[in-house]
């Protein structure tokens, strides 16, 4: 808890119109978009430049304050949830794009800028920006460097990491670094690659060097419907099997359809099974492809096959598929958007041990996922309404996590570990693994005040000796031998 | 922590001979060398090390082992017995591999499936995964594919407690955990010992075509250099290149025939008052020829892509006004490699104008060969990262005792 003269120093040092303390001001920031994890922050901070931040970073580390950062809130596994007693850095107001350099393809971002901002900055020299989380309308690239965003279009172009060459970050003692280069292998280890992705464990990035893509020539979008999810998976594998790395390769399934179709009126066939690949690059080479994705679709038997035959039709089509979550409101009171991967290979098994499942919990599961790169969003519904139903739900949506695991897949693509998930890492990694992690986290966070309690099971202090072995004495003095 | 006088030689040999046969560990003077024959195995020696304060380095097939600071290492752990691909998930496009298997048997094994790991690092006929992976060597292929950062997506790795981790996993797309493996490439193996990697895979390049632009002045390829990595088609690697006195960009694109044909247009019309011809594979092997001259100063340089032909125009023009012989490998992602023959003195002052030029703009230049005479004069890594505290924190918590490679990095780490 924070008292009253502790926060008198706070407001002192950044200025009364950087801090919130009003409850109902601080609701906002009680949760991102995983609701069911809530904690009041004692404060919320609005920094507008870096040395603002190191001044709350530093504030926190002399009262050993734990800090959460925050962007726009859209993480959906609690990673931006508050930490009990402690504080909220949001940067929303660091939102300047500082830098666009065309000839170089870079642009250096403050971490309040948001995600699609960066694309329309460079789209009138015909460049883009590659990670497109569902949520890039909305979301912050200071959140999508600490999740590691991802999106449909990652299967060709990478994740944020890919395109993160370089960071200024403010360390959890207030320290401000440099981490990375413009340049590409500058020696030094690689921690812009370790930093993005540490869900704010890690201290506060406040300057951000991005990587833009060249626009392709031409992009073109195909639906194709299929009478069950198996088939729509197989041609896929085809796809992958016959050397093209389309921009995107998503399935829907008849529930996620039916959500959408009620949501946006994409125009989806109604279909057990749909596809949607994009290609993109040269015209005339994408127009090739495409020829044969289509002659795929058909010996899998797809029964319509549409190209969008506009940017607009190609619009629509993708709204139909980013609205997919916030779609499911439409045919169920509640739901939980569940995140996993598994190797696309094991996909057909997976998809029906899911359903399996859902019957015997009596529950409903819609399927949207990132085909190409198996990646899974499962959607459990259910009504909280019901009792002991949401239980069940998150029981099975568990279950579900736990079965990516076990077909050597991992449980989480893109939302992250966060709140939501610290248990299930558990099972996708040993003791020995975490311990390893935990040596970075301690190296630049050694007092576990930057985003605490999340991601590791359990939290541990920096003072425990991790790792599984310690020699004897009398090993040491050459008595004993381990053998 | 370094103590060999405490323990002799001898006594370690034996006690490497326990954990790996005895047929697998060698006496060399003041140097224990072991094959160890599985991650269990490196463990169990790492401990041993670690226990001991004995120094040691990894080596697959030694292409690089002059890179970096050098080391005296007690122990030399030889990776050529964990050589094998474990996986080959060709459906899935990834695959596991031992750290010592060497980069053109992963390749020829990945191609019966018309796969690869899309890099072309140096020596790929002896240098092993291993090796590649702590120096994060890389080729021309990373214009278009990125470097080991963007196609490794899990590792096994020992650590100097002899702690067995594995970090990330067999898919592509995963965001749980820290990614540690991101820490071993490029760490010169002083975080730990890496044993097994797993890749992402791509399709191999059926349809490559490589054309030569040439000219008398790198300032020539400027503007048109630019307009090619502007423009829209693809290329999979582009590089400039120079003997000292003549000057060519090379280009190549991996497409459909037709495509390849609209390139091979588009090309004429950027360079129109250039000669054109069409050139063959070997010449995306001119950087690894750079290292033929073993008496030679090579310098890996990384600067930003828009630099690198007013770079190399500036540096021949003092190379051939202090008369020191340079040949230059620039790929258009920003990274050159340098070969200098020339007195101490004049590849002294070199290095200082080369640094003075790009360090500003965040770029770095290190020596990756040094000739003798200027071992004990250069600095191999220049200008400090302004986040080095942050490294040697990192390495601490790895290798309290430092025993993995000491000293052989950044900043003395």
């Amino acid at each position: 808890m924070l008292n009253e003269r502790q926060l008198d120093e706070l407001r002192a040092t950044l200025g009364p119109d950087r801090i919130i303390t009003g409850r109902s001001q601080l609701q906002t920031y009680e949760c991102d978009g995983l609701t069911n994890f809530r904690v009041l922050p004692e404060a919320v901070v609005l920094p507008r430049n870096t040395e603002e931040v190191q001044a709350a970073v530093r504030f926190c580390a002399k009262h050993r304050v734990p800090f959460v950062s925050r962007g726009a809130g859209t993480g959906l596994s609690g990673g931006a949830l508050p930490a009990a007693g402690g504080i909220v850095i949001s940067l929303a107001r660091m939102n300047r794009i500082l830098e666009v350099d065309i000839p170089n393809r870079l642009v250096v971002v403050e971490p309040g800028v948001i995600n699609a901002q960066v694309t329309q900055r460079v789209s009138p020299f015909g460049y883009f920006y590659a990670p497109d989380p569902s949520s890039q309308s909305v979301c912050t690239i200071g959140g999508n460097v600490a999740e590691n965003s991802g999106g449909a279009h990652c299967l060709k172009y990478g994740f944020t990491v890919t395109h993160v060459l370089a960071l200024e970050v403010v360390l959890p003692s207030g320290e401000m670094v440099q981490l990375g280069s413009p340049t590409l292998d500058t020696p030094g280890y690689d921690l812009p690659g370790v930093f993005v992705g540490s869900e704010g464990t890690l201290g506060v990035a406040t300057k951000i060097t991005l990587r833009i893509v060249k626009r392709p020539e031409a992009v073109r979008t195909l639906l194709a419907a299929f009478h069950s999810i198996e088939a729509a998976g197989q041609t896929v594998s085809d796809i992958i099997g016959a050397g093209m790395l389309p921009s995107a390769l998503e399935i829907m399934d008849a529930l996620s359809i039916k959500a959408a179709e009620a949501a946006v009126h994409a125009h989806y066939p109604e279909c057990d099974g749909l596809l949607l690949v994009e290609l993109d690059g040269p015209g005339r080479e994408v127009d090739a492809l495409m020829f044969e994705v289509q002659e795929l679709c058909k010996r899998n038997g797809a029964w319509e096959i549409r190209v969008a035959q506009s940017e607009q039709e190609r619009a629509l089509v993708w709204k139909g598929r980013k609205a997919a979550f916030a779609a499911m409101g439409r045919i169920s009171p509640n739901y939980i958007v569940q995140d996993g991967v598994i190797p696309r290979t094991a996909l057909p098994k997976l998809l029906s041990e899911i359903s399996d499942m859902a019957k015997a919990a009596g529950l409903r599961v819609a399927n949207v996922f990132h085909a190409g790169d198996g990646n899974l969003h499962p959607l459990v519904l259910y009504d909280r309404a019901v009792p002991g139903e949401e239980e069940k739900a998150l029981e099975l949506s568990y279950r579900i996590l736990h079965l990516c695991v076990e077909n050597g897949g991992s449980i989480t693509g893109e939302h992250g570990v966060g709140k939501e998930k610290q248990e299930a890492l558990g099972q996708m990694f040993s003791e020995p693994d975490l311990a390893t992690m935990q040596l970075v986290r301690c190296a630049f966070d050694p007092e576990s005040l930057s985003n605490p309690d999340k991601i590791f099971p359990r939290p541990r202090l920096c003072a425990e000796k991790p790792g599984p072995y310690v020699p004897h004495p009398l090993e040491t003095a050459g008595i004993a031998e381990l053998f | 922590m370094h103590s060999p006088s405490v323990l002799r030689f001898e006594e370690a040999a034996e006690h490497l001979s326990a954990i790996t046969g005895s047929d697998f560990v060698r006496l060399n003077g003041a140097k224990v060398t072991a094959a160890p024959g599985s991650t269990e195995e490196i463990s169990a020696i790492l401990r041993f090390a670690n226990a001991n304060g004995l120094a040691v380095t990894a080596m697959g097939g030694g292409t690089k082992s002059s890179w970096g600071n050098s080391v005296a290492a007690d122990i030399v752990l030889r990776l050529t017995r964990l050589s094998r691909l474990r996986e080959h998930a060709w459906q899935d496009l990834t695959c596991a591999v031992e750290a010592g298997c060497t980069w053109a048997d992963l390749q020829l094994a990945l191609k019966c499936h018309r796969q690869m790991v899309a890099l072309d690092p140096a020596w790929p006929g002896r240098a092993t995964v291993g090796g590649i992976v702590a120096t994060n060597d890389s080729g021309a292929l990373r214009l278009k594919y990125g470097s080991l950062r963007d196609l490794i997506i899990g590792m096994t790795i020992v650590l100097a407690d002899g702690t067995i981790a594995k970090s990330g996993g067999k898919v592509v797309k995963n965001v749980a955990g820290y990614d540690l493996h991101k820490l071993m490439i490029g760490g010169f193996g002083t975080l730990g010992v890496v044993t097994k990697v797993n890749f992402r895979l791509h399709p191999t390049e059926e349809r490559r075509n490589s054309w030569t632009v040439r000219a008398m002045d790198p300032m020539f390829f400027r503007e048109g250099l630019a307009a090619l990595l502007d423009s829209q088609t693809v290329q999979s690697s582009i590089q400039i290149r120079t003997d000292g006195k003549r000057f060519a960009l090379d280009v190549c694109v991996a497409a459909l025939p037709k495509t390849i044909r609209d390139f091979g247009d588009q090309l004429q019309q950027i360079f129109r008052n250039l000669e054109i011809v069409q050139s063959s594979e070997e010449v995306w092997r001119e950087r690894e020829e750079l290292f033929m001259r073993g008496d030679a100063l090579i310098l890996k340089v990384s600067m930003l892509s828009s630099q690198i032909c007013s770079s190399t125009s500036n540096l021949m023009k003092f190379a051939a006004e202090a008369e020191i012989d340079v040949a230059i490998v620039a790929q258009a992602t920003g990274l050159m490699m340098i070969r200098l023959s020339s007195s101490a003195e004049s590849a002294i002052s070199f290095v200082d104008r080369l640094r003075e030029q790009v360090e500003g703009a965040g770029g770095r230049v290190v020596a990756l060969q040094i000739p003798e005479m200027l071992r004990e004069r250069l600095d191999v890594w220049g200008a400090l990262p302004s986040s080095v505290e942050l490294m040697r924190e990192i390495k601490h918590r790895f290798d309290p005792n430092l025993i993995l490679n000491p000293g052989r990095f950044v900043g003395g780490i």
